[in-house]
């Protein structure tokens, strides 16, 4: 009698051991394997390469908040959306309000509180004028008048040299201008984009699928459950370990 | 228990000191403080050529085509921009014959590897100069945890001294 018990209880832990070692194997698997991709992530490169399945990235729901404004510069839609801006569907390396874009000699010009951006035909960046550069901040405005570039900025107006690097004060007095909502079609060409083309680190992909939150509360606690599993089998296995020696 | 509970606020504090972009320096105060004031604003219009060397240097094109700098007394100043692991970090160098006189991080943006600002990192970068093949004299010491910062701020050192070349 006193030696059943025990025989019972040993065999119980064996089999929750099994089975729970079973159940918890894949997610252990993954669990160790990114643990080492990640231990290793800059020797592998997992920082610069970038993820960009759509259905990944949908994931990371990266669109910004608000709604998207525009100001149209020919054919080309500069929009701003919650800080961000894009040329069409591209995004730019320039953030904050949109106060103005111009087309200036062939060159795209686009004003922020802080900062002029220049811009080839592209979403490449020629200049990025900031306080060193400017007359004056924070910026209130851009226009094109007559072929040449004035400024509004800290309530004064100003006339920008051809190079961008020198002004004078101007005459000419404008108020920046208003954005439009994007319309629907072009809103809905950039929320697509956004969502598709904006990577991710392979590595912050890794990372989050290692904690399981990339699949949202599902993720998390299938990764808590698998944890939790770890940590009974060892406490089971220590103790059969435990009777098997005595 | 009080002691614990207040570790804890500590802790929270402490982390969301590091939340946002951390200034250091105004660029124009770091201008100011370099050369003794503001010169005109120069650039340096990447050719195609110079910008295959920019980057060999970066391993991808610099945020813009055209680099400003500013020049008193034999000394250049730049201001440049270079990705940690997703966010800029704005350095400020100043170059003197070839040789690295100061370099100093004025915005941080990144969540980790702040301790690259430090001064004892910073100061690492003083007199290096580029050497033949395209790298610095002397590789700075890595900080554990802040190794793309690191690398970001040696790229720029180089980036500065081979700009320097370029004027």
């Amino acid at each position: 009698m006193s030696d059943a018990l025990p025989r019972r209880t040993k065999q119980r832990a064996r089999r929750w051991h099994r089975y729970l070692g079973l159940l918890a194997a894949i997610p252990l698997l993954w669990f160790a394997l990114s643990g080492v991709l990640l231990n290793h992530a800059q020797i592998l490169g997992l920082n610069e390469r970038m993820v960009t399945s759509p259905w990944i990235l949908r994931y990371y729901n990266q669109l910004p908040e608000g709604s998207p404004h525009t100001l149209r510069v020919g054919d080309r839609h500069v929009t701003e959306w919650g800080g961000e801006l894009f040329l069409d569907e591209t995004a730019l390396p320039l953030g904050g309000e949109l106060l103005g874009a111009v087309s200036y000699q062939g060159q795209l010009v686009i004003a922020t509180p802080e900062r002029l951006g220049v811009f080839d035909g592209s979403a490449e960046m020629l200049l990025e004028l900031d306080e060193l550069s400017l007359p004056a901040t924070p910026l209130q405005g851009v226009e094109l008048f007559e072929g040449q570039l004035h400024l509004a900025a800290a309530d004064q107006f100003y006339l920008l040299s051809e190079d961008f690097f020198s002004a004078e004060k101007s005459a000419r007095s404008f108020v920046k201008t208003p954005t439009k909502e994007l319309p629907p079609r072009e809103k809905e060409a950039l929320t697509r984009a956004v969502r598709s083309r904006r990577g991710m680190p392979l590595s912050r992909v890794i990372l989050d699928a290692h904690s399981g939150r990339l699949f949202g509360w599902p993720g998390w606690l299938l990764s808590d459950l698998a944890a939790l599993g770890l940590v009974i089998l060892t406490l089971l296995g220590l103790r059969l370990y435990r009777k098997r020696r005595s | 228990m009080a002691r614990v509970f207040y570790t804890i606020v500590l802790l929270l504090c402490g982390g969301s000191a590091f939340a946002g972009p951390k200034v250091h320096q105004k660029p124009s105060d770091f201008i100011r403080e370099s050369l003794g004031e503001i010169p005109a604003t120069r650039a340096i219009n990447l050719s195609a050529r110079q910008q295959g060397q920019v980057r060999a240097i970066l391993g991808k094109n610099y945020k813009t085509r055209s680099v400003r700098y500013w020049t008193k007394g034999g000394k250049t100043a730049f201001i440049l921009e270079e990705i940690g692991k997703t966010e800029y970090i704005t350095t400020g160098i100043v170059v003197k014959g070839g040789r690295v006189e100061t370099v100093k991080v004025l915005v941080y943006r990144e969540s980790h590897g702040w301790e690259v600002a430090r001064a004892a990192f910073t100061r690492q970068f003083r007199d290096v100069t580029l050497r033949a093949d395209g790298q610095i004299s002397k590789v700075p010491r890595n900080i554990a945890g802040a190794t793309l910062s690191v690398r970001a701020l040696t790229k720029l050192a180089r980036l500065a001294l081979f700009l320097e070349g370029q004027k």
